[in-house]
């Protein structure tokens, strides 16, 4: 293995997603890959949230994922900035949808003092 | 100073970790059973837990991860599920468990209604995470927990019978009751290695933003804290088999325990004995509650962290809050928050593969660990304890039904 070579299924798949800012937004919960048989498969986009890792374990996941909102998020691999222990991006997590459940939380922190700045 | 400070991190993750109210609890207790003859087991269990922490210290300075993020990586979807559901269950025990062990000291030092006296608790540590940052956290519980030293003292105040103390340490079984015997030694491994310690840890790790240049103050932490903690829990079994072993006491609430150090030191043992064990709990308190949140906003992909503020990481934020509430909620119910600590501890074992497994899987990643990956030391020492581990996990939940729990 080269260094610019990696294996998708150890070194990114369920690996941190981390925007431009170096906040943590997401994890990379599957991969949407395109080519058919006799064709070099493609990775095309980052899936992401619990409506895409749910039914990666059984009728728990699914249950865990409809607990957890069923939210169904698409990166498109052009926006992978670079991946090392983490996936960057290259724009912030609202402009690709993500992170959007600490953002609409986060009015409701924001009037206790204390709650930094 | 800023050297000395530095070791927070290791001394609260020992002293809430491993002198938290299970180890108060199978420590005292197995040497009011036993005398000595386990004292074995625990450099045994520090070991272990130094070679783990040690190993996701380093991980998180190297490349930022904890160890939830390493358990989703390495260990497949499904069962990285199952490990966070289980770890999420046994975390809240033990929360209730040391929230109502903080509720026990406070009704010992203040008199106050039981009940009351867990909402206060409760509340009390809503307000001090909220407004308290993550080093002086450390500094408050670990510091604090220190005032467990006069247990060390009683301990030698006692005058022990030290030849008999030294034998305790070659390992053996023992005789008589060797099935009781073995449960203890389970959950004495169990306590001293118990998850939410590398949780914790390898978490806490990543809010002081280790980086490759503090990878020998991880190494200080993890053994000076873990030894301290290791000390202490020799300290306990020594006033356990002294104080109690010969009057047929078994030490089952934790100001029995308070009373250990009080026996050969007076009130000022006993208050210091108190409000030790308060910061202990109090400790462990701080510990699982953030376990509970860090691991489940990093099985989540969340932004997460003391040091992110509430602001900066709203659901973490939320899952502590509602882990906190959840936990009074269990204690208020009454149950005795000792016998809810066995359970725990037990059951955690189940968890430890699950947790370890990856850790070591990932400090041998030479793709973002590079030079800084497990050396033949420390990868032969995780192979041993990874052995150790799944023979305790396989035997806990066996032994505990063929002891009733350690009650026979």
């Amino acid at each position: 293995m080269t260094p610019r070579e990696f294996d998708i299924g150890l070194h990114v798949l369920d690996h941190q997603l981390l925007d431009r800012n170096g906040r943590r937004c997401g994890n990379v919960d599957d991969l949407a890959i395109e080519g058919g048989p006799g064709e070099t498969p493609e990775v095309v986009a980052i899936l992401v949230g619990p409506g895409h890792w749910g039914p990666r374990a059984g009728w728990v996941g699914r249950l865990a994922g409809w607990i957890g909102g069923g939210k169904k998020g698409r990166v498109d691999w052009s926006e992978v900035e670079k991946v090392d222990s983490a996936v960057h991006l290259r724009r912030e997590a609202p402009e690709l949808g993500l992170g959007s459940g600490d953002d609409r939380l986060r009015p409701y922190f924001e009037k206790i003092p204390g709650a930094g700045s | 100073m800023s050297k000395v400070l530095g070791l927070a991190l290791g001394i609260l993750a020992a002293i809430g970790g491993f002198v938290d109210i299970g180890d108060l609890v199978f420590n005292t207790a197995a040497g009011a059973t036993f005398g000595y003859q386990l004292v074995w087991v625990i450099p045994v269990g520090v070991l272990g837990i130094i070679v783990y922490s040690e190993m996701c210290g380093r991980v998180a300075a190297v490349s930022g991860k904890a160890v939830f993020d390493a358990v989703r990586e390495r260990v497949g979807f499904k069962a990285a599920l199952g490990a966070l559901v289980s770890s999420e269950i046994v975390n809240l025990m033990t929360l209730a468990c040391e929230l109502g062990g903080v509720a026990i000291v406070l009704q010992l030092l203040a008199g106050l209604p039981y009940r009351w006296l867990i909402v206060i608790a409760a509340v009390a540590f809503m307000v001090i995470i909220w407004v308290t940052s993550f080093e002086w956290l450390e500094r408050l519980f670990g510091y604090g927990g220190l005032c467990m030293l006069v247990f060390a003292v009683a301990a030698v105040k006692l005058g022990p019978d030290w030849a008999k103390v030294g034998s305790g340490f070659v390992p053996h079984i023992a005789q008589n009751n060797s099935t009781l015997y073995l449960y203890f030694v389970i959950g004495l491994l169990g306590a001293a290695m118990t998850p939410y310690e590398v949780y914790f840890y390898s978490s806490g790790g990543v809010e002081e933003r280790w980086t490759p240049k503090d990878i020998r103050m991880n190494q200080a932490n993890a053994i000076v804290g873990y030894g301290l903690g290791g000390t202490l829990s020799v300290a306990l079994m020594i006033v356990g088999a002294t104080v109690f072993l010969g009057h047929g006491i078994s030490p089952e609430h934790l100001g029995t325990i308070a009373l250990g150090a009080g026996d050969p030191l007076g009130k000022v043992g006993l208050l210091l004995a108190l409000v030790g064990i308060l910061f202990a709990v109090g400790g462990a308190s701080i510990d699982t509650v953030f376990s509970g949140a860090y691991n489940l906003a990093q099985f989540c992909g969340w932004e997460w962290g003391r040091y992110r503020h509430p602001k900066g990481a709203p659901r973490f934020t939320l899952t502590w809050i509602v882990l906190l509430v959840l936990a009074a909620a269990i204690v208020m119910t009454g149950v005795d928050p000792v016998t809810l600590t066995e359970y725990a501890v037990i059951f955690s074992v189940v968890a430890l593969p699950l947790t370890y497994i990856p850790i070591l899987l990932v400090a041998n990643d030479r793709a973002y660990m590079g030079r800084y990956g497990n050396g033949r030391l420390a990868n032969a020492l995780g192979l041993v304890y990874l052995v150790v581990i799944m023979i305790v996990a396989v035997s806990a939940v066996p032994l505990m039904i063929l002891t009733n729990a350690g009650q026979n």
